[in-house]
């Protein structure tokens, strides 16, 4: 295919990419103005940052990885379908979460199933019983996933968001329309919830 | 629901330091509020052992495993992005061609043009214009693009379809179609290039317009081509198309377009990005 290398090298050659020039880092705020203003490609970088992330996320929340898959390619579909509501200058983490809750919510009501299915869990995620060498460590993993599963949906949310995402407890307030202080009370909740559940 | 935890069997003295235990365990305490915890602690079984449970479901919280995304996710997510620039490139008609193989080359390409951020409308340019590109490649490398090719030489001329296209109420996206299907190479009195650079010079929408310079570049051993881009330029008000005209003279090597390049660069009504690229357009051809 001669035409798209000579096309390509033509034009970063000649006008869009000069050598000298040095790549910086932009910032997700920066990247997802330029998508608003119909710059799709640049929702490639975001989707690189974001990912695994939300799908780790969404994986925590369902319990069903091929279900998370879905719902987070649907996050970065509505990322560009809402691409308009984003307000230059907001923090871009909160608000792709705020649309991963929000494909969450709308995949839970579609689905409606009060706590999920424990044995399902088990088997959706990758903890095969015959993986004899680990059986201590995914027995207690299985235990866990399945006490998280018992929660309430967000007591668990907000233990995901605490634990595996890495949100502090003013993010999470933020996300939440709570206090700092409110979220972590809650946080602490769920987390005793968990215990008991856990170690019952 | 707030209160649904709280047992109300516990002694007084734990059920005082039941809200801080977890916040203990997190080492998330004042140091005043440790030392009460503690004061409590040396003397209860019952919540030392709760505070120890809080430390091992942390640890095993931890060591849950992370579960990664197949690879399926990023074909997913490329083609999604695919069809999204498409609907916009065509004013959300329906996709120009038929997509099979135009979604791989144009996945490779998005990965090529990731831009900084200060040239976004030149990357708004070279995007819609490699969709373009990627036409014309699916064309050109679908096995069946030379029945197709074989085809036209049977239907109407280029020439007839667009002056045909331009008097009914045809859709962008056909004119794209048109457009984009417009031969590699002509004779010397063809039609084509006249049709192409009407095109450009008149069509109303600018994502038709920016296929005509792609169909002329690939014309751009015929000498009408150049004069005509350069012609062009005075004429476009579009940024893309401008900028896009601009790469176009560059890539052709065309000094003669110097002059309008320079009073590009002064229109007050240019965007700045535009006025730029055609500063460094007249750098590189001068
Ligand atoms: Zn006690």
């Amino acid at each position: 295919m001669p035409l798209l290398p000579v096309l390509l090298s033509n034009f970063q050659k000649r006008t869009l990419s000069p050598p000298t020039e040095t790549l910086v880092e932009t910032t997700d705020e920066a990247l997802m103005t330029q998508v608003q203003a119909d710059n799709l490609d640049q929702l490639v970088p975001l989707f690189e940052r974001y990912h695994q992330p939300l799908f780790s996320f969404l994986c925590r929340l369902t319990g069903d990885r091929e279900v998370s898959q879905d719902l987070a390619q649907n996050v970065f579909y509505r990322v560009l379908k809402y691409r308009a509501s984003y307000h230059a200058g907001q923090p871009f983490r909160a608000w792709i979460y705020q649309l991963a809750r929000n494909v969450h919510t709308d995949h839970w009501q579609q689905n409606r199933r009060p706590t999920a299915d424990v044995d399902q869990i088990e088997h959706t995620a990758s903890y095969g019983r015959s993986a004899l060498a680990h059986a201590a460590a995914t027995d207690r993993d299985a235990a866990l996933q399945e006490a998280l599963a018992l929660l309430p949906p967000d007591q668990r949310e907000i233990l995901v968001l605490h634990r595996f995402q890495g949100f502090d407890y003013a993010e999470i307030g933020e996300l939440l329309g709570c206090t700092a202080g409110a979220a972590r009370v809650k946080a602490h909740r769920a987390l005793e919830a968990l215990r008991k559940i856990y170690f019952s | 629901m707030h209160t649904s935890f709280t047992s109300h069997d516990l002694p007084a003295s734990c059920a005082a330091l039941e809200d801080l235990l977890p916040a203990y365990a997190e080492g998330e305490l004042a140091p005043a509020e440790v030392a009460q915890v503690e004061a409590h602690l040396a003397t209860c079984a019952a919540c030392q052992e709760k505070v120890a449970q809080y430390q091992t479901l942390a640890q095993d919280l931890l060591g849950l495993p992370l579960a990664c995304p197949t690879p399926e996710m990023r074909t997913d997510f490329m083609a999604m992005l695919h069809r999204e620039k498409a609907a916009l490139t065509t004013e959300n008609v329906a996709p120009i061609a038929n997509a099979e193989p135009r979604v791989e080359h144009e996945a490779k390409v998005i990965l090529m043009w990731s831009r900084p951020a200060t040239r976004q409308w030149l990357q708004v340019a070279a995007s819609i214009l490699l969709v373009a590109v990627g036409v014309v490649l699916g064309l050109v490398l679908h096995p069946g693009s030379e029945q197709l090719a074989a085809n036209q030489t049977r239907k109407p001329s280029l020439a007839t379809q667009l002056a045909t296209a331009a008097t009914q109420p045809a859709t962008a996206s056909d004119r794209i179609q048109l457009v984009s299907n417009a031969p590699t190479t002509n004779q010397q009195n063809d039609a084509t290039v006249l049709v192409l650079v009407n095109t450009l010079n008149t069509d109303p929408n600018p994502n038709v317009r920016l296929a005509a310079c792609e169909a002329l570049y690939r014309l751009r051993k015929d000498p009408r081509v150049a004069p005509a881009l350069v012609h062009s330029l005075p004429l476009q008000t579009d940024p893309n198309v401008q900028i896009t005209l601009i790469e176009l003279l560059v890539a052709l090597r065309t000094p003669e377009a110097v002059p309008q390049l320079e009073r590009l660069a002064q229109r007050r009504d240019a965007l700045p990005a535009v006025r730029q690229q055609a500063e460094q357009g007249i750098g590189l051809l001068i």
